[in-house]
C-alpha cells in the first residue's frame, strides 16, 4: 500500500472513525484541526516505530513533523534514510 | 404582609367559582368544586388515622386524584413526603422508613364517588413553621436526600410566582414536570392556589412531541414552564409540521438545565407573543434566579442565571472560602425566602448548608455547587458545576464549557459530554451527538470547531455522532452515569 494513503488509514482508525478516508486530505492540518493532540502524538509515534521499524529519537519530536498526513510522510522518508557518517 | 395560606386560597377558590376548571387531565375538566370534595375525603380519611403529626407517604403518579391526595394533605395539615413514581419499590420504602412514615397513601385511597360539600371543611390552623410538602432531591444514586419545606416558604413562594406571572382565575398553565418535582410548586399549586387552571401532562407521553403540540394547541395554554427537553421537542415537532405558532402563550419559563443557543433561537417564533425567561434554582432553596430573554436579541453566547428574586440574597465564595465581591467567580452560595433550612437528616447538611463564611446574618445558605461569574452590573452567568471540573492531563477541564462549545455548531441537536478515567491522562473526554436531522456532520468537522473555540485539552478525545436520542434521567437531564456505563461496554466488548 501507498505510504501516504496507510498513514491516512491510521489517522482515521484511530482518531476519526466515522470518517471516510476520501475526506481526510494529505494536506489537512490535524492539529490545527484537533485531530491529533499531545496524546495522540504518541500513539502515532508509536504506530511509526512499530510499523516502519524506525527508532525515533527524542530530540526529532517536533509537533510540526506531525502537522499533515503529507508531514507524517516526509518524517518516515527522513527517518529511513541511513543516517549520515560524521 | 404576611403571605397567603396555598389551602386557604384554594379552599375560597372553590367557594367563590366551584365550577372553573382547576385541572384538565387526558381530555377532562376536573372543577374547582369536584377536586375540593376529593381533597375534603382526603383529609377527613387522614383526621381518622389519628396520627396527629406523624408525616406520611403520598404515592403521586400524575393525575387529578394525586392532586387530590396532596391539596387533603394540606387540609389536614400534615408532612408528606412526595418521592418520584419511578423510584424503585425498595428504595421508596427505604425513603418512607428513613421519614418515618406511619402510612402511605396513594391515588387509590380518593374516594372518586365524592360530590361537592364545600362546607364540610375541617378545621385548619395555618402554621408558617409546619413542615407540608417533603421533595426528594432527584440524586440518581442512592436514596434521595429529603427536603422539608414549611408552609411559610411554600406561600411565599406561590405569592411571588403569582404576582410575577400574573397568576389568576381562568390562567391557563401547562405542568410538564412529574408531580414530586419543585417545578409544580409554581405551575400546579400556585395555578390551584390563584384560581386558574392546569393542563397536566401526562408523564407516559411526554416525550411524545406530536402530542405535547395537540395539547398546546387545543388548550390555550398562557404559561408554560419546562425543562429545555420540553421546548426541544416542541421545536422538533414545528420544524416537521412547519411554522407552527403557539399565540396563546404569554410566559415562557426555561428551567432545570442549560438551554442550547440553538433551541433558544426556535422559542421567539414557537411563541411569538411571549416574554421568556429563564430561571435558575433547585429543590433545596427553590427557584433563586431569573432572567428574561430579549426575543429580539437572543444572547448568542451564554444565558445568564440573571439576578436575586426579590429577598434572594446571593454570595460567591472563591476557593480559598473568601466572599467575592463586585465582579467576579466563585460558588454560588444562595439564600431565598422559599427554602429548606436543611435535609430532614441534619448529618447531610454538611457541606451543603453554610452560614456566611465571615458574619452571621441569620441566614443559612445553601450551597449550589454551581461556579458561577458575577459582572459589573450584578448579572449572574453560570461557569459550570464545581463538581464538573475534572482534570485532563493535569489541565483543570469544564465538562459544561466543551459541551456548551459543541452545542455552538449548527448540526449540533444535543451533545453530552463525560469525563472517562484514564489511567494515562487522568481523566479522557467523551461526546456523544446527536446531530440536527438531515446534518451531514462528522467528527472531522466537529473537532476542528471545537478546536477553534477550546483549549486543546478540552477537545474529547472520542466522538461519537448519530441521529441516536442521548439517554436521559428521569428528570430530563442527560444521563451520564448511564452513558458512562455504555462506554465502558462498549469498549471492553
Amino acid at each position: 500500500m501507498n505510504r501516504i494513503r496507510e498513514i491516512t488509514k491510521f489517522v482515521i482508525e484511530e482518531f476519526l472513525p466515522d470518517v471516510a478516508a476520501g475526506e481526510l486530505g494529505a494536506d489537512y492540518d490535524l492539529l490545527a484541526g484537533g485531530v491529533i493532540d499531545s496524546l495522540g502524538l504518541l500513539k502515532v509515534i508509536a504506530w511509526l516505530e512499530e510499523r516502519f521499524e524506525l527508532a525515533i529519537d527524542d530530540v526529532e519530536l517536533a509537533p510540526d513533523s506531525f502537522r499533515t498526513v503529507a508531514a507524517i510522510n516526509d518524517f518516515v522518508e527522513r527517518a529511513q534514510q541511513p543516517a549520515e557518517v560524521g | 404582609m404576611s403571605a397567603q395560606s396555598l389551602i386557604e386560597c384554594f379552599t375560597a377558590n372553590a367557594r367563590r367559582v366551584p365550577d372553573a376548571p382547576a385541572l384538565v387531565w387526558k381530555d377532562t375538566s376536573v372543577s374547582y368544586s369536584q377536586l375540593h370534595a376529593r381533597a375534603i375525603q382526603v383529609s377527613a380519611r387522614i383526621a381518622s388515622m389519628d396520627i396527629g403529626h406523624a408525616p406520611i407517604g403520598v404515592l403521586a403518579a400524575k393525575s387529578p386524584d394525586s392532586v387530590a391526595l396532596v391539596l387533603g394533605c394540606l387540609m389536614a395539615g400534615c408532612s408528606f413526603v412526595l418521592p418520584s413514581a419511578t423510584l424503585a419499590r425498595t428504595t421508596r420504602e427505604k425513603l418512607f422508613a428513613q421519614v418515618g412514615c406511619v402510612a402511605v397513601l396513594s391515588e387509590q385511597d380518593v374516594d372518586l364517588g365524592a360530590t361537592g360539600q364545600a362546607a364540610a371543611q375541617p378545621a385548619l390552623t395555618p402554621d408558617s413553621a409546619r413542615v407540608t410538602f417533603m421533595l426528594t432531591t432527584s440524586g440518581s444514586t442512592g436514596t434521595p436526600k429529603v427536603v422539608p419545606l414549611t408552609e411559610g416558604a411554600i406561600d411565599r413562594f406561590t405569592d411571588w410566582a403569582g404576582e410575577q406571572f400574573g397568576l389568576r382565575q381562568h390562567s391557563r398553565v401547562l405542568n410538564y414536570s412529574p408531580l414530586n418535582f419543585d417545578l409544580c410548586l409554581l405551575d400546579v399549586w400556585a395555578t390551584l392556589k390563584h384560581g386558574g387552571c392546569v393542563i397536566l401532562v401526562d408523564p407516559d407521553r411526554a416525550t411524545d412531541s406530536g402530542h405535547l403540540h395537540e395539547l398546546l394547541g387545543s388548550n390555550e395554554v398562557e404559561l408554560i414552564q419546562g425543562v429545555p427537553m420540553l421546548f426541544q421537542l416542541l421545536a422538533d415537532a414545528a420544524a416537521t409540521t412547519g411554522g407552527v405558532s403557539y399565540r396563546s402563550v404569554r410566559d415562557v419559563i426555561v428551567t432545570g438545565d442549560t438551554i442550547s443557543a440553538g433551541c433558544l433561537a426556535t422559542l421567539p417564533a414557537l411563541f411569538p407573543n411571549a416574554r421568556l425567561y429563564d430561571i435558575y434554582g433547585c429543590t433545596e432553596t427553590n427557584d433563586s434566579l431569573m432572567h428574561e430573554i430579549d426575543p429580539t436579541t437572543l444572547p448568542t453566547g451564554k444565558i445568564p442565571l440573571g439576578l436575586p428574586l426579590p429577598g434572594v440574597r446571593t454570595l460567591l465564595v472563591d476557593e480559598d472560602g473568601g466572599v467575592v465581591d463586585g465582579a467576579g467567580t466563585g460558588e454560588l452560595y444562595v439564600w431565598t425566602p422559599f427554602q429548606a433550612a436543611g435535609y430532614l437528616d441534619p448529618g447531610l447538611d454538611e457541606g451543603r448548608f453554610a452560614e456566611h463564611p465571615h458574619r452571621a446574618d441569620g441566614s443559612r445558605y445553601f450551597r449550589s455547587g454551581d461556579l458561577v461569574h458575577r459582572d459589573v452590573d450584578g448579572t449572574l452567568t453560570l461557569v459550570g458545576r464545581n463538581d464538573f471540573q475534572v482534570k485532563v492531563r493535569g489541565v483543570r477541564t469544564n465538562i459544561a464549557e466543551v459541551e456548551l462549545a459543541m452545542s455552538e455548531h449548527d448540526d449540533v441537536a444535543e451533545v453530552v459530554v463525560v469525563a472517562m478515567p484514564d489511567p494515562l491522562a487522568g481523566h479522557l473526554l467523551h461526546a456523544e451527538v446527536r446531530k440536527a436531522p438531515g446534518a451531514e456532520l462528522n467528527s472531522l468537522v466537529l473537532r476542528r470547531f471545537c478546536a477553534e473555540r477550546l483549549p486543546r485539552t478540552s477537545i474529547p478525545s472520542t466522538m461519537r455522532i448519530s441521529d441516536d436520542p442521548l439517554a436521559r434521567t428521569s428528570t430530563g437531564k442527560p444521563d451520564r452515569q448511564l452513558l458512562i456505563r455504555t462506554i465502558t461496554e462498549r469498549r471492553r466488548g
